[in-house]
């Protein structure tokens, strides 16, 4: 399955990357051939293979429901690039969110 | 739009609704991922850590208790619970998600299949057209009872996820993001521990979907898991509602409908939906699938956003936390700890007490109600609960309602409701006084029988004293005596009303009127 | 006295060396801001240096130990931390222009247990972007240069941290390992570099690139340091639900009982891979024969699905890191564009202007193998890959306690000579499956390449948990071998 330019704006607006054209090609070229040997996979014969998604099998790790001290309101803020002292400052949503 | 343009388009279309719910697990102390402390408002950014900021590098750990809260919601609403579940990735960006992926669950979710009985009487129960079973709806039959019908409606999943925090648009009208300039993004909300609820489309009415949503509220209070204010988010219910022509078996195109804040805008927003769809087919359009906003002041829903792009969440395992795996024997302690629910204690105040269903549903609607019932029932007796029902449903509810508290908060405790009603039963008090008793104890915390004493209301029941004071009343009033005599009996009242002045009110009036007509004779 | 030389002095030495009064926890420090005014402008290695830190963590061991307080395992020893690791009162910018001024507001755990343990703070240490190479060519702020050959990469992504030690800077730094990070730059720069076992180590305040494969360890001169330091910063942390809750073994008290009678694999069908030097070949040879002289019982092993592990690793890898760096937004912190129209020009400029080559073209590949109609194809059935591979060190694990492989295929290379990025990939062949079944693995120097005269390294791959037996074997060979750490660069300045 080869990678396509329109894929790869596609795959661009999901990562919110804003490309150039000249980086759209340069990655659908770079990207397709990656993938070229990444396709090795698909001629696996993997039917029935458990996939692994942990590589230790420990299950239940949780944590008690206990207070414990957060940050402080300015070392939160401190490296935001817009803030009004309280909460955080963005620009207004026009569409681009995909709130849900 | 009014009701009677609901009911005709029902006529010919039905309606396919699902709802989904978002509770916020208030009963955790902490949140989902994080040692956080839940609570509502507050100063912005001052319940924050690095975990619930997303700051580079930190790890969510989930809370033990926020996932047995949801296995007890699940068991509550008679799901299965999984032995093995796990936490995924809902990846896409958005200002109040701080990680820009929201830590959710997918196809392993802790609850899943259980089912809610919805009991609709009322007006309501117009809306369901094919009641009579002239038109056959798929999806479960209602069962008529008594002056309304009950339905069983599904429960397809609940999950278990992380919230977001809050954004202020700032600079449009009313906090709009229309017309916002820009906004203040608040992370106090973010990672408090969220269920969310998704319901079979066994909905077939708005009046069906309001009463889904209120009896899950009163589960959910009655487990104590959260205190679903839709005022503060605690309970967001959003719901998607197709139409389709009566009797066609393919679903119509759904709408997905938000920001309904109440009850009545639930059924509002879904009544005005469905008018609103049956108007585009009639006129030959097409209903497009988007989601919808409900304005509760417009009383109508409007697009959200004509530039929204078709989402792709990305879904996968979440790789910073294990799975879970749940023996049987944790599951059923869980169960064992499962309150008395609102219908098995609806039931139960009917079959002890012989009350009216729709009281016995009141009182067991909550349990800080119910409770406060069974410890005033526990004293009075049970033959008294009848009083007991009619005193919290009358005087008492009218009291916490008009102070804006809670039935526990109120100065009347049961003991002192318990003792008010036996002050009546055994004739101390008339039940005229006893308003004045209970609004008295209601204000000062005093016991009746202390303010029946300190206002000398007791009521004079000796025969001997009456007669006393009703020979005098007699013998002033000759001419009435003689009327009275003569046939004109009405005259009873006036010589009641004497002898009532005459002891200041505390003659008891069922010995009095016995006296005189005595000797009157 | 002569300026102390931490060049001569492995980790112990030097705490030791300040328990006994031969020099003091400030002079340490002094030697090792020394060595880097002296070569850092040549390899750096370093991005920050924290002397304000590191002075004041020396004197609260020297103040220890006039009061005769026992110092602690690491009291005074000299350390680097790779730029990916949180630490208060320092920016922590993973080598990148997305967090060049990010100020850390909380401590990584791997560090607080490594200052616990009485190191000393030097500074933040170099790497490829995000870790995100093989090289330190995609660090956003210059690469580092190889002490051994100023003109060949130090490896990567912790290249910082392997030139850093390599150089005499610090005694000892940490590194992180996502498909080869420690083990390929302490091969490439004559280091010892230690991957734990998945878990072992807590990776609370390491920022995230691949969370189902990251590990945080040591990189030193020589095995006892490596134990020591593992010992210091192992063991579970309630912050990360991954971490292990087995007990840490006690690795440095067991380095002496020496291999024999231990089962050493030689991983042979991978070593016939194209790429593979022949010299890198021999000395894994050269090392299985010095097994069995000790007295070990050498055997070979087959790793049949070891081969599909760069495929494998670079589905999941970029997958998960996607998914990790999608939070550097430009909102709560990290750079930002300030003539952004809405929100999503906002996210699309800022995040394509912070983040360089590499970096874009990892969250591409990842995004793209999670999106719809492909998860299956792509993730899914890596993910399948990824359990033959743990099924492989399963049984081969059931037949030997410890295996040999080359850590990487070749020796340094020179910089821009692998500009095509899989042929860059291919230099972690034989790092990256112990990644995907989260073993141990511990790279050790193996001997120079007579044509460069450039290091090589010996991968040790040990099971789940097995760090004592790994490191055992290490301290044997290295013994053994007395491989000479010091690189030319540091020789000429004695001189």
């Amino acid at each position: 399955m080869a990678i396509t330019e329109a894929d790869v704006r596609h795959v661009a607006m999901l990562a919110r990357l804003a490309l150039t054209d000249e980086q759209v090609s340069a990655l659908t070229a770079e990207l397709g051939a990656l993938l070229g040997h990444i396709d090795e996979l698909q001629h696996l014969d993997l039917e029935g293979v458990e996939p692994t998604a942990h590589p230790l099998a420990m299950t239940n790790r949780t944590r008690a429901d206990v207070v414990v001290p957060g940050l402080p309101r300015e070392d939160a803020l401190r490296n935001a690039p817009d803030t009004d002292g309280t909460a955080f400052v963005v620009p207004a949503i026009t569409g681009g969110g995909d709130a849900s | 739009m009014g009701k009677d343009r609901l009911l005709d388009v029902l006529e010919r279309y039905e309606a396919v609704i699902g709802l989904e719910i978002h509770t916020e697990i208030t009963a955790a102390n902490t949140k989902m991922f994080c040692g956080c402390p839940v609570a509502f408002g507050g100063e912005p950014n001052t319940r924050v850590c690095p975990v619930c900021l997303g700051m580079p590098g930190a790890l969510p750990v989930p809370n033990e208790a926020a996932i047995e809260w949801t296995v007890l919601a699940g068991l509550a609403t008679e799901c299965d619970i999984a032995l093995w579940s796990q936490f995924h990735r809902k990846q896409y960006f958005y200002p109040d998600m701080p990680k820009d992926y929201q830590i959710s669950q997918y196809d392993l979710p802790f609850c899943s299949g259980g089912v809610i009985d919805v009991e609709v009487d009322g007006p309501g129960v117009a809306e369901r057209l094919d009641l009579d079973g002239d038109v056959v709806a798929d999806g479960p039959s209602p069962v008529a009872e008594d002056g309304g019908y009950r339905v069983p409606i599904g429960i397809t999943r609940i999950h278990l996820e992380e919230d977001t925090g809050k954004m202020v648009h700032v600079g449009g009208s009313e906090g709009r993001i229309a017309g916002a300039t820009h906004s203040l993004v608040d992370f106090n909300r973010a990672g408090t521990p969220l269920m969310e609820l998704v319901s079979e489309p066994d909905i077939r009415t708005p009046e069906e979907a309001r009463r889904f949503a209120q009896k899950l509220r009163s589960i959910w209070l009655a487990l104590g898991v959260s205190d679903c204010s839709m005022e503060e988010g605690s309970m967001r219910v959003d719901g998607n509602v197709s139409i389709r022509p009566r009797g066609q078996a393919g679903f119509g195109t759904k709408t997905e409908i938000k920001n309904m804040n109440s009850f009545k805008a639930l059924h509002d927003a879904l009544a005005y939906e469905i008018v609103r769809q049956a108007d585009l087919l009639d006129a030959g359009e097409a209903v497009v699938q988007e989601t919808r906003h409900w304005d509760a002041t417009a009383r109508r829903t409007s697009g959200l956003r004509s530039k929204e792009e078709a989402h792709d969440y990305r879904y996968f395992p979440e790789p910073d936390m294990v799975p879970f795996s749940f023996e049987p024997a944790w599951i059923e302690g869980l169960a064992a700890q499962l309150p008395e629910l609102p219908d098995a204690r609806r039931d139960r105040y009917i079959a002890e007490y012989a009350l009216p269903k729709a009281d016995a549903a009141m009182l067991a609607a909550d349990s800080e109600t119910g409770c406060y019932f069974d410890a005033a029932v526990e004293i009075a007796g049970t033959d008294r609960a009848k009083q007991v029902a009619n005193w919290m449903l009358g005087d008492l509810t009218a009291h916490v309602n008009a102070a804006g508290i809670a039935i526990g908060e109120a100065r009347v405790t049961p003991a002192m409701l318990a003792e008010l009603i036996g002050l009546v039963e055994d004739g101390t008090i008339s039940g005229k006084q006893a308003k004045q008793v209970f609004a008295e104890a209601a204000e000062t915390g005093d016991a009746p029988g202390a303010i029946v004493e300190a206002r000398g209301m007791k009521q004079v029941s000796d025969t001997g004293a009456i007669e006393v004071v009703v020979a005098a009343v007699l013998e002033a009033n000759p001419a009435e005596v003689e009327s009275y005599r003569a046939g004109k009996t009405s005259v009873i009242g006036f010589f009641v009303g004497q002898v009532m002045r005459e002891m200041r009110g505390q003659g008891n009036p069922a010995v009095v009127n016995e006296v005189l007509r005595r000797m009157l004779g | 006295m002569t300026a102390l030389d931490l060049s001569a002095l492995s980790a112990r030495q030097v705490r030791d060396g300040i328990a006994r009064g031969d020099f003091s926890a400030r002079e340490a420090t002094e030697a090792a801001y020394a060595r880097i005014d002296a070569l850092d402008g040549e390899t750096h290695a370093f991005l920050q240096l924290t002397p304000e830190l590191a002075y004041e963590a020396a004197d609260r061991v020297d103040a220890a130990r006039a009061a005769g307080e026992d110092l602690s395992p690491l009291a005074g020893v000299p350390a680097g931390i790779k730029d990916n690791m949180n630490l208060v009162g320092t920016r922590t910018t993973c080598s990148s222009r997305m967090l060049e001024s990010y100020e850390s507001v909380y401590d990584c755990t791997a560090v607080r247990r490594l200052l616990d343990a009485g190191a000393l703070p030097i500074g933040k240490l170099n790497m490829d972007e995000f870790a995100f190479g093989s090289s330190t060519e995609n660090s956003a702020f210059g690469p580092t240069r190889n002490p051994w050959d100023l003109e060949r990469v130090p490896g990567g992504s912790s290249g910082g941290s392997a030139a850093a030690v390599a150089a005499g800077m610090v005694s000892i730094s940490l590194g992180s390992d996502t498909g080869g990070s420690i083990r390929q730059p302490a091969a490439l720069t004559g280091t010892v570099g230690m991957k734990p076992t998945y878990g072992r180590v807590s990776r609370y305040g390491v920022i995230a690139f691949g969370s189902s494969l990251d590990q945080i360890g040591p990189f030193t001169k020589n095995v006892d340091d490596s134990a020591l330091v593992l010992e210091a910063i192992a063991g579970e942390d309630p912050r990360d639900a991954t971490s292990a809750t087995d007990a840490v073994d006690a690795y440095a008290a067991a380095l002496e009982s020496g291999v024999r009678g231990l089962r050493v694999g030689l991983a042979t069908d991978i070593l016939e891979i194209e790429g593979c030097a022949a010299e890198v070949k021999q000395s894994v040879l050269d090392a299985a024969e010095m097994f069995a002289s000790l007295g070990a019982e050498v055997g070979e092993v087959a790793l049949p699905s070891a081969k599909h592990g760069l495929s494998a690793y670079y589905i999941i890898g970029p997958a998960e890191a996607s998914s990790n760096l999608a939070r550097f937004d430009g909102i709560r912190y990290g750079h930002r564009v300030d003539d952004a129209e809405d929100v999503l020009d906002l996210y699309m400029r800022s995040r394509t202007e912070g983040f360089g080559p590499e970096t874009i073209r990892r969250i591409m590949l990842g995004t793209y193998a999670l999106s719809a109609g492909y998860y299956d194809a792509y993730y899914g059935q890596a993910q399948k890959a990824r359990t033959r591979i743990i099924e492989d060190f399963r049984s081969a694990f059931e037949q030997f306690d410890v295996v040999l492989t080359p850590t990487t295929p070749e020796p340094a290379f020179r910089f821009g000579e692998k500009s095509d990025p899989y042929t860059m990939y291919l230099n972690d062949f034989y790092t990256i499956p112990v990644n995907l079944a989260g073993n141990c693995a511990i790279s050790v120097p193996s001997g120079l390449c007579s044509s460069t005269g450039m290091p090589m390294g010996l991968q040790i791959i040990g099971d789940h948990f097995a760090e004592t037996t790994v490191f055992k074997a290490a301290a044997a060979y290295e013994a053994a071998l007395g491989f000479d750490t010091t690189p030319p660069l540091v020789r000429a300045l004695a001189r």
